[in-house]
């Protein structure tokens, strides 16, 4: 009757008492088992994974919505000075950009810019990608070319301020030298200090576009290229028929990325040359900086920065979009190690 | 690209190739580490050495880049006068410390919506990755606001709070990847055996152990090249690195030498950890759109 249970030992002591009990209750001596079993594990209920997630949606909550509807405030208000209430002011922030030539040449600016960045990004990164491949050196050589990536932007602007500097700077030597720059220091000439940006964020970029296209090269199928290797094809045409369609949507992603990035890290810039000489490299977010702490224009700088905020939510969900097709071989969430 | 397996002759053409690669590769990387080189050199070197150029066209003159008396005159000066003992120290502390916050937040928020499905979860999704793509100058001034109202400008929390607005969603969508890799029946059997939630959540852990890891240096590599947030709302009582470094830049005087310095000092930690998670930088930087 007082028999144990076998295997019932350790964890299991709690349940042995209530089988103890259960017996002990049990008249007859017919051993009767009160034991559920989803008792003790049941399946996590909703609620706890909501805690759980609640913290982190509550404070991107408020440094995201709250700055927003504050944002949509201001470009919809003249802001009265030290105490005078605001008011409204029917749009004319938003009118106002049908004049405002640098909000335009803003744009154009940026869009110039970074398509120079893209052009020379993709090109370059992807032609260092197919020759890294094929590299006995590629772990090594990849660990060099990634360091401008790990530099601040401020101390990146700074260093190339240093290089591009007309009387005492390595790179306006070196381009002087060359016979490519006249008289005029890089940044100094209107014509030319765009490029000059251009090459700063090529150089501390590319290692990037490079990154991605390596593990999408990695991912080319070997069959496919031997395939098309049998049909004749040289290394050259290989590439643009096989190996490009598979990478073709890791670089979109790249770009995409990078051209956020351009809204979003405008700290080279500022520091190289702060929108000048004269607005040839003031471009979008430079100007909307400008007008926001510079001249103290609240209002219409918020105004300026929901357009830039519009344009870049719409990036962002054909971001996604191209993260979540099914069709291209991304594997967003559940890639093969990780 | 071509598989191993396949013979290659070698051919006038391919030797062609293989030369112009190897000067290809050796230009790209004069053209990647002149600058930090320069910057490196510059460092240690007396301002009248540092601003020594050849005349134009003179390429023997390349040499004066290498030849100067080396000094430790700029980092002294940095960390005995300048006081940027305590600017680093603002700077690991405020990068750590957002770093931790966002890690342990990101990661609870990030199981829990890789394991719950509830209506409107893609929205909830692209929202969180959302605040992350908004143009930093563009929340800028509202944030400011915030910030004034709570009290927390130029102080560290508040610099550790600005920083985790761009670490936390980086931290969530970045991680939910992870925990989707980890199959539920883990969790199921943890609790079959009796364990609580948070005891079956605590069996995975050393699952996503190494990306968490990988993820929280690379979320303190984006604290500290902050500059923007650390110059307005870390300005005052907080000030780290990147706008010590700016402070240099004065109209009149601007200290080359110290700011060189305070660069490499600023760079070369950064680089290390660069190394060290390199196997996840491609799926950090394209925020986990693209695994190596």
């Amino acid at each position: 009757m007082t028999d144990q249970v076998v295997g019932d030992t350790g964890r299991g002591s709690r349940g042995s008492a209530r089988l103890a009990a259960a017996e002990a209750a049990s008249p007859s001596g017919v051993r009767t088992i009160d034991y559920t079993p989803q008792r003790f594990n049941p399946t996590p209920s909703r609620r706890y994974y909501f805690y759980m997630m609640a913290p982190s949606i509550i404070l991107l909550a408020g440094i995201s919505i709250y700055p927003f509807i504050w944002l949509v405030y201001m470009s919809l208000h003249t802001l009265g000075e030290a105490g005078q209430p605001d008011v409204w002011n029917d749009f004319k922030n938003f009118t106002r950009f049908a004049t405002d030539g640098k909000f335009q040449q803003g744009w154009l600016l940026l869009i110039k810019y970074s398509a120079m960045c893209m052009v020379l990004e993709v090109g370059l990164g992807v032609f260092l990608a197919v020759i890294l491949n094929r590299s006995k050196l590629e772990k090594f050589l990849v660990t060099l070319i990634l360091m401008p990536m790990m530099m601040a932007p401020i101390i990146t602007g700074l260093v190339w301020l240093f290089l591009y500097n007309g009387a005492f700077g390595w790179y306006h030597w070196l381009l002087q030298s060359i016979g490519i720059l006249g008289a005029t220091s890089v940044l100094g000439d209107s014509d030319i200090a765009m490029f000059g940006l251009v090459a700063v964020d090529v150089w501390q970029w590319t290692p990037l576009i490079t990154l991605i296209t390596l593990a999408g090269l990695k991912r080319v199928p070997q069959d496919q290229l031997e395939a098309n290797m049998v049909d004749g094809a040289g290394p050259v045409r290989n590439f643009f028929t096989v190996a490009m369609p598979n990478i073709y949507p890791f670089l979109l992603i790249a770009v995409l990325l990078r051209f956020m990035d351009n809204f979003r890290f405008i700290d080279a810039i500022l520091i190289l040359t702060g929108g000048g000489p004269g607005d040839a490299t003031n471009i979008l977010p430079v100007y909307l900086f400008d007008v926001s702490f510079q001249y103290f224009k609240l209002g219409r700088g918020a105004a300026v920065a929901l357009t830039l905020l519009l344009v870049t939510i719409v990036l962002g969900m054909l971001l996604v979009k191209i993260f979540e097709d099914p069709k291209r071989k991304i594997k967003v969430h559940g890639g093969d190690e990780g | 690209m071509a598989s191993r397996e396949i013979a290659q002759y070698p051919s006038a053409s391919r030797r062609v190739f293989g030369v112009v690669t190897i000067l290809f590769i050796a230009f790209y990387l004069l053209w990647t580490l002149l600058p930090l080189l320069i910057m490196f050199l510059s460092s240690f070197k007396d301002l009248l050495d540092a601003f020594q150029l050849p005349a134009t066209g003179d390429w023997g003159g390349v040499a004066t880049l290498f030849t100067f008396e080396p000094t430790t005159k700029h980092y002294e000066n940095l960390f005995l006068e300048l006081n940027f003992g305590t600017y680093l120290g603002n700077s690991l502390i405020a990068s750590l410390g957002s770093a931790g916050i966002s890690v342990v937040l990101g990661s609870m928020a990030a199981y829990s919506l890789s394991r719950l499905d509830f209506r409107g979860k893609n929205h909830l999704f692209f929202w969180i990755i959302s605040t992350r793509m908004a143009p930093v100058v563009a929340v800028l001034v509202p944030l400011y606001a915030i910030f004034r109202s709570l009290d927390l400008i130029g102080t560290l929390p508040g610099l550790i709070l600005a920083y985790t607005t761009f670490n936390l969603p980086f931290a969530i969508w970045i991680l939910k990847g992870f925990f989707d890799n980890v199959p539920y029946a883990i969790e199921e059997a943890s609790m079959c055996d009796g364990s609580t939630r948070l005891q079956a959540l605590r069996m995975i852990l050393p699952l996503v152990a190494p990306g968490i890891g990988a993820f929280l240096v690379l979320c303190v590599l984006f604290g500290w090249n902050d500059y923007l947030f650390s110059s307005i709302i870390g300005s005052g009582g907080a000030k780290t690195l990147p706008p010590a470094t700016i402070g240099l830049v004065q109209p009149q005087n601007i200290q080359w030498g110290s700011i060189m310095a305070a660069g490499a000092v600023t760079t070369v930690p950064m680089l290390f950890l660069g190394v060290l998670i390199r196997r996840y930088l491609v799926a950090g930087l394209t925020m986990g759109a693209v695994r190596e």
